[in-house]
């Protein structure tokens, strides 16, 4: 009886614990919602205020799903406080840390979003479901800057109902100066194979390839891998895209547009992306290739980078961008990289520079939960004066960088050796100078100085080690990019860019080549040579229930609204 | 507890029983602080159980997420006859299954065969050390478990291949994770490696509860230790082992989806996706939650009709068993 007594007594208190808990929750809920409405009231209070000229300080949330970064409030930054100074705002800066798709997801499922969000590849979700908010009135009333920066493409940025939902980051303002280094696409190569071989003319893939077979020969005892392959999850297209540049196209996605008649053509099933993928059977029957390129992560593959086993591989410069600079840093010039322009035959131009584009599908956007988008419009319009854009990009004068009599901007090597990722991370370019408004990649200011202090030619040639002058100077070239031909004009560029409507067929015809490319080129470069053949017609016929030619249809007609709005500009 | 109790309610209930109705009063006034004890948790499972069974709807419209209630698109059962259809389904469908199948049967048998064993040990010290470490990859996310394995299986120095190399198994590294036949086994091998010492906590229990006196008069009528083992302690945990299977059984369509998305890749998919895995791809990352909400109640009708069954060969056999 003793025991029963106990065991009621112990029941009542944890349904009274329960009771007790329920009402505590409730409490703070009110709470909460108490002080987001004050919040909302204050906001309303600094709007007013605002137009009797006293400018109240505020901080925004935005989150950034394009960048990984240690999450700051933007003011702890020199650069954010000088913007803060100007204009009042602060910036609560939250970045990505795993799948973007979930946590955009969770977003839209609660409906509940950061004030300014940067969804990147997640952007067709975002306006889909209604998350942002129409700008075009905000930019006619707080927006002179973005009308001159982003004027031409005005009409590009609207939406298909007539709204403009985000501000793409970047259009080339003034001249156009293209970058000095590889950041895109190229076949990559060890350095001191190249020296071995005597600094030859490498234009085509066979000889691209037989240079690598020789090395790897030559240096049997030294365990090297002759070829690698990136294809972890959403990176395949470093696997996928090659056939593309060697045929002598930029890399305009999963098509190739004609330069005459301006048609797309998908090249997944083409004779180039058969004679790619024969190259590698090849190469993997000659024991050349990493077998292991189609299980490793992005992280294993950086990493066989790094350890300076690996002879070669095709990447984009801006992908492998850990690697080299690690190697770099690690100051033995003979295992770093060299990018080659290399094409299927010797008489193709190669293509592998970007021309000027405008990216139309990734873009900063203000969400329905922000509390007071006049003030964040006149914030992003703020940035794209030409002295914020000198701010942003190349710090403060006598601190970060330097003017000559000429009135050209230049970093002393001090000044160079200063700015490593922790002071880029104090002083907050890492998070201005991408990812908002900005500048496109190439502008110029109007006295002719670079907005990018890595395209200066005084920054570049700075930045230099002995090593790549070498190289360079056997190559008789100044920069990386004199090796590569310039790029010829293509206004749609690039064609990736194309934003899809959610569940659309050409998102569906995309997914759907994804996974077949996926599951079947592995089996294509790892199968015996003589089974080749077979495979491919197998792979083909895969192919073919996949309706390409309404997605190449889809690509030609943005191709031509695009080229159509470039010439009523 | 159990045992004192029930005299003590059999004394307090009437005698034969007139009517139904004033008896149901007489009982719920009676054991007022038993219901009121299992009110807060009756209301905890209405409000996180069966409400949201109110966003099944979803699965019957096309689902734009800003939307309210009333102004979505209802299309019937066409997320449905898309999941159905898709030629893929039945292949994932394939995977699920056989993945789920091999992780039961090698979870419960080798949880129980090590939990015999540990049973009977007699060195405390070596006992303790043997748990701790099959406890420990229990408590390692599947992240670095998959790194783990993956570093493991590799045929450049992967400790797998060098093993096998050396032992002149094999004359060349073999690309584990490429061969789609394999992800099975190993998706298995690993489920074991990470859960078999956690699942065997239960069992052990289970095997405190038996009367020590059982094994005593074995020993004294000559039974060695199999025999123990076979007659007593095996029968002994029987019902824990069926309520178990039974439940198990009911998460047949939950083949999990970590090792499966972590150690998954081109080469293998054609065995490694499964039901979550082709959900994440077709519904939640082209932002087509209502595929995915149909999926998720394809799941829920399946499980709920295996369970069923299984409780009811349960009842069948005179099994001891969940309901």
């Amino acid at each position: 009886m003793i025991k029963k007594k106990r065991l009621l007594l112990t029941a009542m208190i944890v349904a009274m614990t329960a009771v007790t808990a329920c009402s505590n929750n409730s409490g703070t809920n009110n709470n909460t919602e108490a002080g987001t409405n004050s919040g909302g009231n204050g906001n309303q209070a600094a709007t007013t205020t605002e137009q009797s000229k006293v400018q109240e300080k505020v901080t925004f949330s935005v989150f950034n799903a394009a960048g990984a970064a240690k999450d700051i409030n933007s003011n702890e930054t020199t650069i954010g406080k000088l913007l803060e100074e100007q204009t009042g705002v602060n910036f609560k800066m939250e970045h990505l840390v795993g799948d973007i798709n979930t946590k955009i997801g969770t977003m839209i499922a609660s409906n509940d979003y950061p004030d300014l969000l940067i969804p990147d590849a997640a952007i067709d979700k975002v306006i889909d479901a209604g998350a942002f908010i129409p700008l075009n009135d905000l930019i006619d009333k707080f927006g002179p800057n973005i009308k001159r920066v982003y004027g031409p493409y005005m009409n590009q940025m609207k939406a298909a109902d007539g709204n403009i939902y985000f501000i793409p980051f970047s259009n080339v303002v003034g001249e156009y100066i293209p970058s000095p280094s590889i950041d895109q696409g190229a076949f990559w190569v060890q350095r001191r194979v190249l020296k071995e071989a005597g600094y030859p003319k490498i234009k085509t893939l066979d000889e691209y390839f037989d240079m690598v077979k020789n090395y790897v020969e030559k240096h049997k005892d030294e365990n090297l891998t002759g070829f690698i392959s990136l294809t972890h999850d959403w990176r395949f297209f470093a696997t996928s895209n090659p056939p593309m540049h060697l045929a002598g196209f930029p890399n305009d996605g999963n098509v190739t547009i004609d330069m005459s008649t301006f048609d797309a053509k998908v090249y997944a099933d083409k004779d180039s992306t058969k004679k790619w993928l024969q190259k590698l059977n090849d190469v993997n029957a000659q024991g050349l290739f990493d077998k292991s390129s189609f299980v490793d992560n992005y992280d294993q593959y950086l990493a066989k980078l790094t350890s300076g086993k690996v002879v070669g591989f095709f990447d984009y410069g801006w992908q492998v961008g850990n690697a080299t600079n690690a190697l770099k840093d690690a100051g033995n010039d003979d295992l770093r990289y060299f990018p080659l322009p290399v094409t299927f035959d010797a008489n193709t131009k190669d293509q592998y520079l970007d021309p000027p584009g405008f990216t139309s599908n990734r873009g900063i956007g203000i969400t329905v939960s922000a509390k007071d988008p006049e003030r964040i419009m006149q914030f992003l319009d703020n940035l794209l004066t030409d002295e914020n854009q000198i701010l942003s990009n190349w710090g403060i004068k006598g601190e970060t960088y330097e003017v000559d009599e000429n009135g050209r901007f230049y970093r002393t090597e001090e000044q160079i050796a200063k700015i490593d990722e922790s002071f880029r991370e104090t002083f907050g370019f890492k998070y201005f100078e991408w990812n908002w408004p900005k500048y496109g990649n190439g502008s110029s200011l109007p006295d002719g100085n670079s907005v990018a202090p890595g395209r200066q030619a005084e920054v570049f040639q700075m930045s230099l080690t002995e090593g790549d002058k070498t190289i360079l100077e056997k190559y008789g070239a100044k920069t990386y990019a004199d090796l590569f031909a310039a790029p010829d004009d293509r206004p749609w560029f690039p064609a990736w860019s194309f934003s899809k409507e959610q569940g659309s067929d050409a998102q569906i015809w995309e997914t759907k080549k994804d996974e077949l490319t996926k599951k079947y080129f592995p089996k294509l470069v790892l199968a015996k040579p003589e089974e080749f053949e077979s495979m491919w017609t197998e792979y083909l016929d895969q192919f073919s229930k996949l309706d390409t030619a309404a997605y190449e249809k889809w690509t030609t007609d943005e191709v031509k609204k695009r080229i159509e709005l470039a010439q009523t500009k | 507890m159990a045992k004192e109790a029930s005299p003590g309610i059999q004394t307090t209930t009437p005698k034969p029983q007139t009517s139904h109705i004033p008896l149901f009063f007489k009982k719920l006034v009676q054991q007022r602080v038993l219901l009121l004890m299992s009110a807060p948790f009756l209301i905890w499972l209405f409000i996180f159980k069966y409400l949201p069974l109110w966003g099944w709807t979803i699965a019957f419209q096309d689902f734009k997420p800003a939307k309210s209630f009333s102004d979505q698109k209802w299309v019937g059962f066409e997320h449905f006859k898309m999941l159905f259809q898709d030629e893929k389904f039945i292949q994932v469908l394939r995977n699920t299954l056989a993945m789920s199948t091999i992780n039961l049967v090698l979870g419960f048998v080798t949880a129980i065969v090590l939990a015999l064993l540990l049973n009977e040990l007699r060195f405390v010290l070596f006992k303790r050390l043997v748990q701790t470490v099959s406890y420990l990859p229990h408590f390692i996310s599947w992240v670095v478990a998959a790194n783990i394995i993956a570093t493991a299986l590799s045929p450049d120095n992967g400790i797998v291949n060098e093993l096998l190399m050396w032992l002149g198994v094999i004359k060349e590294p073999i690309l584990f994770l490429g061969i789609p036949e394999y992800f099975w086994g190993i998706n298995g091998l690993s489920e074991v490696w990470k859960n078999v010492g956690w699942n065997t906590i239960v069992y052990l229990a289970a095997m405190t509860m038996i009367d020590p006196a059982q094994y005593e008069a074995a020993e004294i009528d000559g039974a060695g230790r199999i025999q123990r083992i076979w007659h007593i302690t095996l029968p002994g945990i029987k019902p824990v082992i069926i309520v178990l299977l039974i439940m198990n059984i009911g998460y047949l369509l939950e083949s999990g989806f970590e090792p499966q998305y972590l150690l998954g890749n081109g080469m293998n998919v054609d065995y490694s996706e499964n039901l979550d895995i082709f959900v994440l791809k077709y519904g939640i990352a082209m932002g087509n939650f209502s595929l995915s909400v149909a999926a998720g109640m394809f799941k829920t009708v399946i499980s709920f009709i295996l369970l069923f069954a299984a409780n009811y060969t349960a009842k069948r056999m005179g099994e001891s068993r969940l309901f």
